[in-house]
């Protein structure tokens, strides 16, 4: 007896020891099976009742009603009062009603076998401490708003306060709780505590199922309440939006691709798009050779260029020194004496032989190269020679205007410069004739008149020595063209002489000249070429010596002229139109082995 | 500069203002609530912190709650109860809770500091923060006394006898929780009262409760 008793004053003492002083929150803990009875947990709903469960634990035979019994004591009263009420539908519950509940006052309830009149289980507790507020009803949500792409909702969440919590008298303030997750998942996400009845839930996803619930407590309490019943909170994606977010997309992209384009095309384009929106300024246009031109070696062009333009004539016989020709014009008598003879002959050149006689052993092959092929063809250029057929024909080149000049190095005095003939009344002895004869004037039919070179020549000798003479010089001068009008008036003495004088012409160091001497040849068939205008009988004048003849070189290369006194050295030679026979020298040229000679 | 400036005029706007027509009484009431709220809160933690390290054999010694220097207070028990009280009363009983607690929580604010507890600052600044909070709220249940225009002023004295915690650490550290433990269904029922009390007056306003 005193052994049970003093081991009940200890378990009660460790009870009272471990019992919840101000127990805050008594937890419906789960019945320990291998402990004897105990409370297993009171609680409070609304802070006006409270109820206490126990459980029998392996006390089998305390099961039957009654006979564990529930006392407790409040501060005020000191005496120990059983439950006021066992719950009837509920086993092992006992039931404070408002009458038995003080807010603000600690309880202590044992549970007691009466019988055996033994305490098997103590707790203490004040009831604020315990209250567990009912969960909140009528839980919904409305959706706040949709994210631009569709993706994202917010959703506002409202409930009520648990009818049994007397909120609107300020007797219970409570403080919320919701929980949400996604259907199906373990975790729950938390949001803060909410003194109001409505929250809001932010960054949901669309196309997803949120279980949302809410539970609430005693603000300045721990002991949360049941969870309300969850609810669904789902929002479909909207397909439109979708839709529209590619479109959109792709448009942006399809212009960002256009502008690189047109950016790349610009930039490959530049030089084209600068001429055709910024067009250079014309040049002025001046009068004259495109520089060019000239470096392009565009032939064509450039000859129907220099053709009509005048000024450009002298410069281009420099390009090709070897193609010169003496053109005779009859229609323009201003250019008569544009360039002298004796230069000619003398092959002296002034601004690059602009009037050297060329001596070709082809007829047409010099020139050919020379011509421009817009030019007519050089071949029938040579078939329009006096030498060949043709012959009513102007010379091409005689009778060209100056209207183009084509070659680079041909140039072409259109027209044909009445080389001026001027006779040598006095001839040195070495010179057999006189191959000079001063023109003085012309025919209006385009003949050259000559003057007489010597006085005591009968007009008639005088003419035939002219002709003579004319005919000589016509015939060494190679390159000299003489218009067809100019050639038929030439009157040629019918006499073989001129033949054998033309004959021994070339024979007179006159290199290679083929040319003439087919020019002879044609010259004696025809008689034609050279013909001489028929000129009214020259005016018998005092010999005008205008040249003179190279005798010699003496020691200090000087020339020695001879004195017009030996002009009448010539008068024997002249009277017949028989040439005399020619020295082996030639007449009035210097060849280059004539020169050579005269060195010293 | 501006800013402050800005403020003071608004304050002195406000306080003309107040001393002309006055804060409501709900917005009194309403303010008063939320420090009574804020005071029970603090309470509630100071438990707390105190009992993550209470000695088991501090609970032995505990005394019983009845034995707290307010409990001779007649206060209403039950809801039924407290819904009868007149406000008055009601502001009363709250108000003499609160002056019955001012000298014990000095008591406390001292002993805190030497308190044979790991976690003696964090209860030594909650405690400090107790003794601001309840001064301030003494001085709001003022206000809202003298506009309730209540003819009596019967705060019940409610004297705290006790000098000091104990001699050893341990009954200082037990007395200190028992202390508390008083306190904070006494900071309870201060903001019970004081919640019912808002809500009879904002009845204009049920949104309020």
């Amino acid at each position: 007896m005193a052994y049970s008793l003093s081991l009940s004053l200890l378990y009660l003492g460790l009870l009272c020891g471990n019992g919840p002083v101000y127990a805050r929150g008594s937890e419906l803990f789960t019945p320990d099976p291998s402990r004897g009875p105990h409370f297993t947990g009171c609680r409070s709903r609304e802070q006006e009742t409270f109820r206490c469960w126990w459980s029998t634990g392996t006390f089998q035979n305390l099961t039957e009603p009654g006979a564990l019994r529930v006392f407790y004591q409040t501060k005020n009263a000191n005496e120990w009062q059983e439950c006021p009420d066992y719950t009837r539908t509920v086993k092992n519950e006992c039931y404070f009603n408002k009458t038995f509940t003080h807010i603000w006052t600690s309880y202590c309830i044992h549970l007691r076998s009466v019988p055996q009149n033994i305490t098997y289980d103590e707790a203490c507790f004040t009831v604020e401490n315990i209250v567990h507020p009912d969960p909140p009803i009528g839980l919904n949500w409305t959706l706040l708003n949709v994210s631009r792409s569709g993706l994202h909702f917010d959703a506002l969440l409202r409930w009520a306060p648990p009818p049994s919590a007397d909120v609107q008298m300020g007797w219970m303030s409570l403080v919320y709780q919701v929980q949400y997750r996604i259907r199906n998942a373990s975790h729950w996400e938390m949001l803060d505590l909410e003194s109001g009845t409505q929250q809001s839930i932010y960054g949901l996803h669309t196309d997803k199922e949120y279980e949302v619930r809410v539970r609430c407590k005693m603000s300045a309490f721990d002991n949360f309440g049941e969870f309300s019943d969850s609810i669904i909170v789902h929002v479909a994606q909207i397909p439109s939006k979708d839709s529209t977010f590619p479109t959109t997309l792709v448009l942006i992209f399809g212009v960002i691709g256009v502008a690189i384009l047109l950016v790349l095309l610009i930039f490959s384009q530049q030089q084209r798009l600068m001429v055709i929106f910024l067009p250079p300024i014309p040049a002025p246009k001046i009068k004259g050779i495109d520089p060019e031109l000239l470096k392009n070696g565009k032939l064509d062009q450039l000859n129907s260029l220099l053709s009509s333009q005048d000024m450009y004539k002298p410069d281009f016989y420099h390009e090709d020194p070897w193609v010169e020709f003496i053109q005779l014009d009859l229609d323009d008598p201003a250019e008569k004496n544009e360039s002298s003879d004796t230069q000619h002959l003398l092959g002296l050149s002034r601004s690059g032989s602009s009037h050297i006689l060329n001596f070709k052993s082809d007829d047409d092959s010099g020139r050919a190269s020379c011509y421009d092929p817009e030019l007519p063809n050089p071949e029938d250029l040579a078939s329009l020679l006096p030498g060949h057929s043709g012959r009513g024909e102007n010379h091409p080149l005689v009778s060209r205007s100056s209207s183009s000049i084509p070659d680079l190095g041909v140039q072409q005095t259109s027209e044909v410069e009445e080389t001026p003939i001027q006779t040598q009344p006095a001839v040195p002895s070495w010179v057999n004739m006189d191959f000079y004869a001063q023109v003085s004037d012309f025919t209006p039919a385009g003949g050259v008149v000559l003057s007489p070179g010597q006085l005591n020549s009968s007009p008639e000798k005088k003419k035939e020595e002219e002709n003579e003479k004319k005919i000589q010089f016509q015939l060494l001068s190679d390159g000299a063209y003489t218009s067809e009008n100019t050639a038929r008036q030439l009157d040629v003495p019918p006499s073989p002489g001129p033949e054998q004088g033309y004959q021994a012409f070339p024979t007179q160091a006159v290199e290679g000249n083929l040319w003439n001497g087919e020019y002879l040849v044609s010259a004696s068939d025809s008689q034609t070429p050279y013909l001489l205008p028929e000129a009214p009988p020259a005016p018998i004048l005092p010999p005008v010596s205008d040249y003179t003849v190279v005798q010699e070189v003496d020691a200090q290369h000087s020339l020695l002229l001879n004195p017009p006194s030996s002009q009448a050295a010539i008068s024997p030679h002249t009277p017949n139109k028989h040439l005399p026979a020619m020295p082996t020298m030639p007449m009035g040229y210097l060849t280059p082995d004539l020169l050579g000679n005269l060195n010293p | 500069m501006t800013q402050g400036s800005r403020l003071y005029f608004a304050v002195t706007l406000m306080c003309a203002f107040v001393s002309i027509h006055g804060v409501g009484l709900n917005d009194l009431l309403e303010r008063a609530s939320q420090l009574s709220d804020k005071l029970h809160s603090i309470s509630t933690s100071l438990t707390n912190d105190l009992d993550s390290h209470f000695p088991p054999v501090g609970r032995v010694m505990m005394p019983r709650p009845s034995m707290c220097h307010t409990s001779s207070l007649q206060i209403p028990n039950d809801k039924d109860q407290a819904l009868k009280v007149p406000e008055d009363e009601l502001l009363s009983l709250a108000r003499s809770l609160l002056l019955a607690w001012s000298d014990p929580l000095a008591l406390l604010s001292a002993e805190a500091s030497s308190l044979a507890h790991p976690e003696r600052n964090t209860i030594n600044s909650k405690t400090k923060e107790l003794q601001d909070n309840i001064d301030s709220l003494g001085a709001g249940l003022e206000h809202v006394f003298n506009k309730m225009g209540s003819s009596s002023d019967n705060l019940s004295s409610l004297p705290f006898s006790s000098n000091s915690l104990g001699q050893d650490k341990t009954s200082r550290l037990v007395n200190f929780h028992f202390l508390l433990s008083c306190f904070r269904r006494d900071s309870h029922k201060i903001d019970s009262f004081l919640k019912v009390l808002r809500c009879r007056a904002a009845k204009k306003r049920p949104e309020m409760c």
